[in-house]
């Protein structure tokens, strides 16, 4: 047995060796993991919901906000403590690794404002002066005038092309909405 | 450095190296050099964002979706590349061979180019797995990739198997081992059998880790194996030592990953023993940084005159300094403070900029003007030199500085928004560092075309050995 003269040798073994860590510590643990069920009282999203998910993924929300309470107190304002059974119905779950802006496990109560939300999304800084967090003006549209079936965002003058005209949401601003606020931590009754 | 570096007069062409081997190597490094400006751009315009929110508010230019492009593409695009073609020269010349299949690694080399101009597009348009970070790609960008990897793995194994001396020299095992344990992880992180709901962060945290450690890592380490030694004129301070650190680092780097998870549901056994064995990984990294820092030993006026030199110095001190701060953050109290931070963006540009950026270009470098014959100008080179480490020390210190402000700020119990205001000003100093790497990135391209290979160059010295054999 020499790994200075045999290249096949050399590569089964660390092939091998790398495959069996690979098992103990990731394979292993995540199919131990994957199939924990829902708490009870968790609600499946609706389907306008998850279609806004799949836009907070498309848009990459998830590169500055977290959702993964930790059993901290600097993350009390957040919710309780994020458990395994949270993220269970999740596919990817969005536990995430920067906190450049706040985390959102259980934004929908802390924030449950559907206007705010849209204007938010609009121009955060329509909300929150110092906010560097992007604006998404592609799921508005700012006209002269709204027709009775859209939903008008009360967006200040300063962030309008034109005086006089309005912000209406398209469907994806909605859904994404929709998504935010059915961020609500399932309570555990405790 | 530069006063005293002379053009070397008689440099010459190798005549060692297969043309076209050469030439695929250098369209590899090329094609690297053209992802590592499009991904400065992404990520300058993504700390640009920070400043100024409001700057280039279209949809494919968004923070969100240009922060993968911008990690993807420095990623596979320049760091891959541009040391899988310095390693397709050293594999065979360490192996006192040619290159097995010169075409193949042609065709392995569109498969990325490829994989990377669809990642960029599918990105930008907002079509991504979502913020599993650097397994964003949709699965044909990633079949693209994989296929690109097995291929020049397989090249690059069998170059070694048809090796014209007994033994594997270090740098091929750190080599082969980086095609095969990238090759393993970049299937297990696609693979959805094990990862539903919580599943798929133990496997996120196994991903992100070993792809940089067991990748990167030994990518970079393989190549300064070689070129260190060779461009001082030594051998390596210890081969054992260099045996040493390839097992070892295989045994703890691959075991930390759950360590950016820390105080989550993931179970507190895996949590524990990552943080354990980031510790561990004091063993390889001094064995590795150790070994490498000792054949520098005493060379003090080599490494004055060489371009190369400063280069692979300063990436060997980084991953040193790299590898400890990532063992400090796992710590639970450090994390306490750091994680979710701008500390961890910090770290991973002292990690891919101070350590593997700065190998890759010492590397090319130190080799790529004894394939062509051709020299860079030296003041060119200094100025890379300069600009990118300054641009690199200004980045770091205040985008950690930042990390730090964030982190007081929460545990203090501020409002969230405190923390965003008290990282601000650091994030202008991060931009003005972040300008100078993009300046010197400029530069290194302009270098490396005056170093391009010219068919004539290589051909005249071969013609002669061949008439004087016949």
């Amino acid at each position: 047995m020499n790994f200075h003269t045999n290249h096949r040798l050399l590569v089964a073994f660390a092939a091998f060796g790398y495959l069996g860590l690979t098992y103990l510590i990731a394979i292993g643990p995540a199919m131990s993991l994957q199939d924990t069920p829902p708490l009870p009282g968790a609600q499946v999203r609706s389907e306008r919901a998850e279609a806004g998910r799949a836009l907070y993924l498309a848009e990459g929300c998830g590169f500055c906000h977290t959702q993964f309470v930790r059993d901290l107190p600097m993350d009390q304002p957040y919710g309780r403590q994020s458990l395994a059974e949270d993220y269970a119905l999740e596919n990817p779950p969005l536990l995430g690794t920067q906190r450049t802006g706040p985390d959102l496990s259980d934004v929908g109560r802390r924030q449950p404002s559907k206007t705010w939300h849209l204007l938010h999304l609009y121009n955060p800084r329509a909300v929150v002066p110092q906010s560097v967090m992007p604006g998404y003006p592609w799921y508005f549209e700012e006209k002269a005038q709204a027709t009775e079936r859209e939903v008008t965002v009360p967006v200040p003058e300063r962030f309008l092309a034109a005086p006089g005209n309005v912000v209406v949401a398209k469907q994806q601003a909605l859904d994404l909405v929709e998504y935010l606020l059915a961020l609500r931590q399932v309570e555990l009754g405790l | 450095m530069v006063r005293s570096r002379i053009r070397d007069p008689s440099l010459q062409a190798s005549t060692a190296a297969d043309p076209a081997a050469v030439r695929v190597a250098f369209e590899f490094i090329l094609s690297a050099t053209f992802w590592l400006l499009i991904g400065t751009a992404a990520g300058l315009l993504i700390a640009l964002k920070l400043n100024w929110p409001d700057f280039l508010d279209v949809s494919w230019l968004s923070f969100g979706r240009v922060r993968p492009i911008h990690t993807n593409t420095v990623f596979w695009g320049w760091s891959s590349m541009a040391l899988v073609g310095a390693a397709l020269y050293i594999v065979p010349r360490t192996s006192r061979t040619q290159l097995w299949s010169p075409a193949l690694a042609r065709i392995s080399l569109w498969l990325w180019n490829a994989a990377l101009a669809l990642g960029l597009v599918t990105l930008a348009g907002g079509v991504t797995r979502g913020p599993q970070e650097y397994r964003e790609w949709v699965w044909p960008v990633a079949v693209l990739f994989g296929a690109g990897l097995v291929a020049t793995g397989v090249n690059l194994y069998q170059t070694v198997a048809r090796r014209g001396i007994a033994e594997i020299y270090i740098s091929n095992w750190y080599i082969l081992g980086a095609f095969v344990w990238l090759t393993i992880l970049f299937v297990t992180g696609y693979l959805p059998f094990y990862q539903n709901g919580l599943g798929n962060i133990v496997i996120q945290g196994y991903y992100m880790h070993t792809a940089v450690g067991m990748w990167f890592t030994m990518l970079s380490l393989g190549v300064a194996y070689y070129a260190i030694p060779r461009l001082l004129g030594r051998p390596i301070y210890s081969y054992a030592l260099g045996v040493l650190g390839f097992w070892t680092n295989m045994l703890f780097y691959t075991v930390i990953g759950a360590h950016h998870f820390i105080f989550s549901p993931v179970q507190w056994w895996l949590q524990t023993t990552a943080i354990l064995f980031s510790v561990g990984m004091m063993v390889p990294v001094w064995t590795g940084a150790g070994n490498l820092l000792l054949t520098f030993r005493g060379s003090r006026s080599a490494v004055q005159r060489s371009y190369a030199l400063p280069f692979l110095l300063v990436g060997i001190a980084f991953y040193a300094i790299a590898s400890m701060q990532g063992t400090m953050e796992a710590f639970r109290t450090a994390n306490i403070y750091w994680h979710f931070t701008n500390f961890t963006i910090g770290h991973s540009h002292v990690a891919m900029y101070g350590f593997v950026a700065m190998v890759a270009w010492g590397v090319i470098y130190g080799l790529l003007p004894r394939l062509s014959g051709r020299e860079p100008h030296p003041v060119a080179v200094g100025a890379h030199f300069w600009i990118a480490f300054i641009g690199f020390l200004v980045y770091v210190v205040s985008i950690s500085i930042a990390g730090v402000l964030q982190g007081f700020s929460w545990v203090a119990g501020e409002s969230f928004i405190a923390s965003v205001a008290a990282a601000e000003p650091m994030w202008l100093w991060r931009t003005v560092g972040g300008s100078l790497m993009a300046a010197s990135h400029l530069i290194f391209a302009w270098n490396l075309w005056v170093m391009r290979p010219r068919p004539q160059a290589r051909e005249a010295p071969r013609l002669e050995v061949a008439e004087a054999s016949a």
